[in-house]
C-alpha cells in the first residue's frame, strides 16, 4: 500500500514536471533560434542592380524560410581586401552560414576556410573561389551563357564571318568559361575569331578597341561584349560609325544602354542572367546544408537570350528591366 | 502484482473507472483541440479574408482616383477642343494642366494625350517619344482602342516611350466625340508601380503568407516571387485563382498546404492573399503538446483515482474476505467490524450473525451427541440391568431348586430370547416386532417372578409390526410400571400394552392399573433430574432419546390417577423398514 502510494505520487510529481518542462520549452522553442546567415556580396553599390536584384532575392527566401539574413559587401568589385576584411569580420560574428561571391578567385581561399573550420556553411554563389571547401556553388553556367552568345551570333552570321571578342579582365573565371562557350559554339559554325580583346571592364575603352577594329578589319561581321561596359562600348562605336547591321552585336547583361541599343537595332540580342534566382537558391540552399539535407556541388541558375522581339514579355521583362525596390 | 490479476472486484473496478475517465479524456481532448483548431484556423481565415478585402479596398480606392484624374483630364476643355479640332495650338496650355495634376502626385509617372492625328502632348515638357518604338504596337494602346471607350487597366509592365523603362501599371482609355463615337485619341496616365508595389509589400499574412496579383490574362501583376515563378523555381496556381471569381480554395500540399483567398478588384484584377494552414493555426504544436499533457495527466490521475475508489470501495469486502477465511479454519470467534457502508455493513452484521448461529449449532451439535451416547449408554444399561438379572437369576435358583425344572427352561428360555433380542446388530432402531417380541419375553419372565401379582396383555395391530421403534423403548416404561404401580398394589396388577396407528404416526400405550402417581412423580420421573431414582432415569432416558431422534413433537405421555392406574403413550412416527439407513445416517 505504501509501496504503491509512494510510487503513484512519484508518477504525478514527473508528470506535473514533464507538463510544467514541456510548458517552458514550449515558448521559446517555437521562437526557436533561427538560422543566422550572413551575405557577402561583390558590391554593395545602389546602382549595381544585379546585386540589388540579388539581395531582393536573398530577403525573399530569408521570408520564405524564416532565417535572419545580414547582407554585406565591399562598395565595390574591385576592393578585393575589403571583401576579405568583410569576410573575417562575418566569420567572427559565428553564422550559421556564410553565402559569398567571391571578388577574388585565389585571395579568398584562406578566410574559406577558416569559416569552414569554424563548423560554419558555406555557399559561394556567382563567382566561386579556387577551393573545395564550399558546400555548393551557385552561379550562372557561363560557358553556357557564352555558347548561347556564340550560336545567337553564328546564327545571324554565315561561316567564314569574322567575330571579334571583346572581354574584360583577363583571368576571371567568369570570363574565361564565358570566352570558351562563346569560342566552342563559333568554332562549331566555322566562324572565325579574330581575337579576344580585353575593355578592362571600361566602356571607353570598348568603345576604342571597336573602333580601331572596324578600321583594321572592314570585313568585321561580329563582335560578342562578355560584359555589359564591354558590350555597351562596342554598341555606342558602332552606332556612332553607323555601322549597325554590318556588324552585329551580341552582348551580356543588361542596362538602359543595352535596352538602348536593342530597340535601335544596333545590338541584337544580350544574355542576362538571373541575380535574383541567385540570390534566392543562395539562401534556400544554405538552409538546406543546416538541415543536412542532400544538395548538388554546383546549381545552374540559368540565363536567357534577350532579343528586341521578346524584351517586352513578361517574364524577359523582370529580367531585362529589374524592378528594384526604392 | 496483485494488482494487476483482473480477477478480483477491485481490479476490475479499478479498470472500468480508469477506461471511463481515460476515455472521457481522450474524447474531451481531441474533440476540443479540433474544435479549437477549428476555431483558430476559422479566425485565421477571417483575418485573412478582411485582409484581402482591405487592401482590395485600397487599390480600388486608388485607382478610382486615377479614373477620376482621367476624367478630369478628358472633360478639360482645352483637352477636349486639342482633340476634336486636332491641333497643336493650346497643346502648352495643356501640358501645363496635365503636369498641374502629376506634379502634386509622385504616383503618377506621366499623363500623356495621343491624338488620333498623331500629335502627342504629355505632362513632360522635356520628354522626347522613344523613337525605337510604335506607340501604337504597345499593348495599352491597342487594348485601349478596342475597349469601346471604356478604361484599361493594365498588367505592371515597363513603359518604354520615354527610354526611361519605369515599371508602371497604365491606365489608358479611348476618348471619342460624344455625338459620333468617333475615335479622338487616347490618354494615358501610367502609375508609378513602386507605389502600389509598397502598398502590397505593407501586406503580411503570416510569416510566410504572401499576398500576389493577377490580371485578366493570367498576367503577374505583383508577385513577390515573380521572378522564381518565371524559372519554374516556383509554381503558382493562377489558372485555380482566374477560375475562381472571388472567395478561397485551400490547396492539398500535406503540410505544406496553402490557403488561397481571392478577391476581384471589379477592374480586370485579381487580389490573392495565400497563407500556409499550418501557419493559421500558428500554435498547433504547442496546442498539441498541451493537450497531449493534458491527456497524459488525466491518465495517470484516471489510474490513481480508479485505484485508490476501487480500493476504498472493496476494502471491507476484503476485510469480510479475510474474517471469512479465519471462520474457514474453525475460527468462530471472530466478529467483523460494521463498516460505514449501507450494503456491506449488512453483509458483515448478517456475516455475523451467522456465525453466532453456526457456534451455537455447533455446540448444541456436540451436546446432543453427548447426550445420545449418554442415553446410548443409559439404553444398555438399562437392558442388562444387574438387578433384573440378578433378580431373575436368583428366580431360576429358586425354581430349580423347587425342581420346577419346567418353569426353569421357560424363564431360562425367555431370558435367553430378551437378550437376543436386544442384541440387534448395535442398531439404534429395531422393527416393532422384534421391540414386541423383547418387550413379551421380559414381561415373561416378570411374570414367572411375581406369579399371581402380574397379568399382561398385549395388543399390537399386525399392521404396525413392520414399522421401525427405537429399541428398548417400552421396557423402561414397563419396568416403571411394576415397580411404582404393581408392587405396591394390592391384588393383581395388570399391565396392557397396546401399539397401533394413531394419524400419521405409531402410538403405544402401555397402561397398568397400579397404584398411579401424583403430578409430581409424573415430572419428576420425566426430568432429567431424576437421576438419584436409578428407575426414574429409564423414563426420562426413553423420552429424551425419542425426541432427539424424532424431534420433539414426540415422546411421552403419561396420565395417571391414583389407586386407578397409569397410562403412559409414546409416540413415535411411522417409518417404513426402507429408511431404516436414512435414520441411521443421521445419527
Amino acid at each position: 500500500m505504501n509501496w504503491f502510494k509512494r510510487s503513484f505520487i512519484i508518477i504525478l510529481l514527473v508528470a506535473f514536471v514533464f507538463t510544467v518542462y514541456k510548458g517552458l520549452s514550449i515558448v521559446p522553442g517555437s521562437m526557436k533560434q533561427k538560422y543566422e546567415i550572413t551575405v557577402v556580396i561583390k558590391s554593395m553599390e545602389p546602382s549595381m542592380e544585379f546585386w540589388q536584384v540579388l539581395i531582393d532575392g536573398v530577403e525573399v527566401a530569408a521570408k520564405e524560410f524564416d532565417v535572419n539574413v545580414t547582407v554585406t559587401g565591399p562598395p565595390n568589385e574591385s576592393e578585393i581586401d575589403e571583401q576579405i576584411r568583410i569576410l573575417d569580420e562575418a566569420i567572427q560574428t559565428s553564422p550559421d552560414a556564410i553565402v559569398m561571391a567571391a571578388t577574388d578567385y585565389n585571395r579568398l581561399v584562406p578566410s574559406a576556410i577558416t569559416a569552414k573550420e569554424k563548423g560554419i556553411s558555406l555557399i559561394t554563389i556567382d563567382s566561386g573561389i579556387n577551393s573545395e571547401v564550399a558546400d555548393s556553388f551557385i552561379a550562372t553556367d557561363n560557358f553556357e551563357a557564352g555558347r548561347k552568345a556564340g550560336k545567337a551570333m553564328a546564327d545571324l552570321l554565315e561561316a567564314k564571318d569574322k567575330v571579334a571578342i571583346i572581354s574584360f579582365v583577363q583571368g576571371t573565371a567568369t570570363q574565361i568559361d564565358r570566352e570558351s562557350g562563346v569560342l566552342s559554339s563559333l568554332e562549331e559554325a566555322g566562324i572565325t575569331v579574330i581575337d579576344t580583346y580585353y575593355s578592362d571592364g571600361v566602356e571607353g575603352k570598348a568603345y576604342q578597341i571597336t573602333k580601331e577594329l572596324s578600321e583594321k578589319h572592314s570585313d568585321l561581321r561580329g563582335i560578342v561584349g562578355l560584359n555589359e561596359t564591354s558590350t555597351v562600348g562596342a554598341g555606342k562605336a558602332i552606332r556612332d560609325l553607323k555601322l549597325a547591321g554590318q556588324i552585329q552585336l551580341i552582348g551580356f547583361d543588361s542596362s538602359i544602354d543595352e535596352v538602348k541599343l536593342l530597340e535601335e537595332g544596333v545590338m541584337q540580342a544580350t544574355i542576362v542572367q538571373k541575380p535574383f534566382n541567385m540570390g534566392y537558391l543562395g539562401i534556400k540552399t544554405a538552409v538546406e546544408v543546416l538541415r543536412k539535407e542532400k544538395i548538388p556541388d554546383i546549381i545552374d541558375t540559368g540565363s536567357v537570350i534577350i532579343s528586341k522581339q521578346n524584351m517586352y514579355t513578361n517574364e524577359n521583362q523582370k529580367l531585362l528591366f529589374p524592378f528594384v525596390e526604392k | 502484482m496483485k494488482l494487476l490479476r483482473f480477477n478480483s472486484i477491485q481490479s476490475n473496478i479499478a479498470a472500468v473507472f480508469a477506461f471511463l475517465i481515460v476515455l472521457t479524456a481522450v474524447v474531451i481532448s481531441i474533440s476540443s483541440y479540433q474544435l479549437s483548431s477549428i476555431a483558430a484556423r476559422k479566425t485565421a481565415q477571417e483575418y485573412t479574408t478582411e485582409l484581402i478585402k482591405q487592401l482590395n479596398l485600397n487599390i480600388q480606392t486608388y485607382i478610382t482616383n486615377m479614373e477620376n484624374i482621367s476624367m478630369l483630364v478628358m472633360n478639360n476643355r482645352n483637352v477636349r477642343e486639342f482633340l476634336t479640332a486636332q491641333n497643336t495650338l493650346n497643346a502648352e496650355e495643356i501640358s501645363d494642366f496635365l503636369q498641374s495634376i502629376s506634379v502634386s502626385r509622385k504616383d503618377i509617372s506621366s499623363i500623356n494625350l495621343f491624338s488620333e492625328e498623331g500629335h502627342w502632348i504629355s505632362d513632360r515638357k522635356d520628354a522626347q517619344l522613344n523613337p525605337n518604338i510604335t506607340v501604337e504596337e504597345l499593348s495599352w494602346y491597342r487594348d485601349a482602342a478596342v475597349a469601346n471607350g471604356e478604361i484599361v487597366i493594365s498588367s505592371s509592365q515597363v513603359q518604354p516611350i520615354f527610354q526611361e523603362y519605369p515599371w508602371v501599371v497604365s491606365l489608358s482609355r479611348e476618348i471619342r466625340s460624344p455625338g459620333s463615337n468617333q475615335t479622338l485619341g487616347i490618354l494615358l496616365v501610367d502609375m508609378n508601380f513602386n507605389v502600389l508595389n509598397d502598398i502590397f509589400d505593407q501586406f503580411d499574412i503570416g510569416k510566410r503568407g504572401y499576398v500576389f496579383i493577377v490580371d485578366q490574362r493570367g498576367n503577374i501583376v505583383y508577385h513577390p516571387q515573380q521572378q522564381l515563378i518565371y524559372s519554374n523555381l516556383k509554381e503558382e496556381r493562377i489558372d485555380e485563382v482566374l477560375k475562381d471569381q472571388s472567395g478561397s480554395f485551400i490547396t492539398d500540399e500535406g503540410g505544406q498546404s496553402r490557403m488561397y483567398s481571392i478577391q476581384d478588384t471589379g477592374f480586370g484584377w485579381k487580389i490573392v492573399g495565400v497563407s500556409y494552414l499550418n501557419e493559421l493555426v500558428s500554435n498547433k504544436r504547442e496546442m498539441q503538446i498541451s493537450f497531449l499533457a493534458l491527456g497524459l495527466i488525466s491518465l495517470i490521475l484516471a489510474l490513481g483515482v480508479s485505484f485508490f475508489l476501487s480500493r476504498k470501495l472493496t476494502r471491507p469486502i476484503k476485510q469480510l474476505q479475510e474474517h471469512m477465511k479465519e471462520v474457514e479454519k474453525g475460527n468462530f470467534d471472530i466478529q467483523v467490524p460494521l463498516d460505514h457502508t449501507r450494503e456491506i455493513g449488512r453483509l458483515a452484521r448478517t456475516f455475523n450473525m451467522m456465525v453466532v448461529r453456526i457456534k451455537e449449532l455447533m455446540s448444541q451439535v456436540v451436546k446432543e451427541q453427548e447426550f445420545k451416547r449418554k442415553s446410548e449408554i443409559s439404553a444398555l444399561q438399562a437392558q442388562i440391568n444387574p438387578h433384573f438379572l440378578y433378580n431373575t437369576l436368583d428366580s431360576i435358583v429358586w425354581m430349580a431348586e423347587a425342581k420346577k425344572s419346567e418353569e426353569v427352561v421357560l424363564m431360562t428360555s425367555a431370558l435367553a430370547r430378551l437378550f437376543r433380542s436386544s442384541i440387534s446388530k448395535g442398531q439404534e432402531l429395531v422393527s416393532i416386532q422384534t421391540e414386541v417380541e423383547h418387550i413379551t419375553n421380559y414381561l415373561t419372565i416378570q411374570q414367572m417372578r411375581y406369579r399371581d401379582k402380574l397379568a399382561f396383555h398385549i395388543d399390537v395391530a399386525p399392521s404396525i409390526l413392520n414399522y421401525l421403534t427405537l429399541k428398548i423403548l417400552l421396557q423402561p416404561l414397563v419396568e416403571n410400571a411394576i415397580y411404582h404401580g404393581i408392587k405396591n398394589k394390592f391384588g393383581v396388577g395388570i399391565i396392557t400394552i397396546r401399539g397401533h396407528e394413531y394419524q400419521d404416526d405409531v402410538l403405544f400405550e402401555v397402561i397398568d392399573n397400579g397404584v398411579g402417581m401424583d403430578d409430581k412423580t409424573i415430572a419428576r420421573i420425566l426430568s432429567n433430574q431424576a437421576t438419584t431414582e436409578r428407575r426414574g432415569m429409564g423414563v426420562a432416558n426413553v423420552n429424551e432419546r425419542i425426541q432427539l431422534f424424532f424431534g420433539n413433537k414426540f415422546g411421552l405421555n403419561y396420565t395417571s390417577e391414583l389407586d386407578v392406574g397409569t397410562t403412559v403413550s409414546i409416540r413415535i412416527p411411522k417409518i417404513g423398514p426402507d429408511a431404516i439407513e436414512q435414520w441411521e445416517r443421521e445419527e
